[in-house]
């Protein structure tokens, strides 16, 4: 497996041998298709963290994210949310299908 | 390290972002001219709510279109959620100058996606766009053509009966 990025929390793999994917949520490594990952960017940017500061949408600051065909669940709070909201952007933008420092949208 | 991201998406992820929130705006108009067709029924003006449901489809239509091409590039389409639709014009005139206004802003977010793809060297988006700009020509035309129509009719006496006649002329 090659790493594509590190984050402070997380690690993001490519298998060329599998042909997909995997992160290292500390205590779970996932696999995920390219499929997979893409549904799992998606649900990272829409999350607003700044419902977090400014709103009383969430004020405990905390969000649950289930991914993989409801295989995973994770509950993560606003800086493991942030780590991974930079690994997808960053691991993106080395995987070469994304421009980098893009302010990604919701 | 293979390129297994490329090999399973055929465009970039930014464009792939830029063209479900074109999805969005599809369904959002889509929905819109529901609304419109809605007014237009309670308020007399049967020959244009035909035209308003004709239009609700071709939104539709639009927007299963990028839907389509998203999952052709093996991307991931979004089904939209939609809200704040406006039931409530002043007259036919505010839902047709309304409805101008909806087209310019579809038109003027076509040339931004057009603009982004092309500075990310995403030809594949770019070209597919193509048939959408040219759409946009015809979409403001139309409503321009049809509050031309009003202006030269006028809404006094009998003029808002022979407005809602002669929208039969922009239905397909």
């Amino acid at each position: 497996m090659t790493v594509v990025y590190k984050s402070k929390f997380y690690t993001f793999y490519q298998s060329d041998q599998k042909k997909c994917f995997y992160i290292d949520f500390g205590q779970k490594l996932v696999p995920l298709s390219f499929c997979q990952l893409l549904a799992l960017r998606q649900k990272i940017i829409t999350i607003s963290i700044e419902n977090h500061f400014y709103t009383e949408h969430n004020q405990h600051g905390l969000e649950i994210l289930v991914f993989c065909n409801k295989e995973h669940l994770f509950v993560l709070n606003t800086f493991e949310i942030l780590d991974l909201k930079e690994l997808v952007e960053v691991g993106f933008s080395v995987l070469g299908i994304s421009s980098p420092n893009t302010v990604i949208a919701s | 390290m293979k390129d297994i991201a490329r090999q399973r998406l055929g465009i970039n992820v930014e464009a792939m972002d830029l063209l479900n929130s074109q999805i969005k705006m599809e369904a959002h108009a889509s929905a819109t001219y529901l609304a419109m067709a809605s007014w237009c029924e309670q308020n007399g003006f049967f020959t244009s709510a035909k035209f308003f449901y004709a239009q609700t489809e071709e939104e539709r239509g639009h927007m299963m279109k990028i839907f389509k091409f998203l999952v052709d590039v093996g991307g991931n389409p979004i089904s939209p959620e939609i809200g704040n639709i406006n039931h409530d014009y002043a007259s036919i005139v505010d839902v047709f100058e309304t409805t101008l206004d909806h087209e310019i802003a579809v038109t003027k977010s076509i040339h931004n996606i057009v603009i982004k793809a092309r500075s990310l060297g995403d030809i594949t988006t770019e070209r597919f766009l193509d048939w959408f700009v040219l759409e946009q020509v015809e979409e403001e035309n139309t409503i321009r053509d049809i509050l031309d129509m009003i202006e030269v009719t006028g809404t006094e006496g009998v003029g808002q009966q022979m407005i809602d006649n002669q929208i039969n002329n922009w239905i397909d």
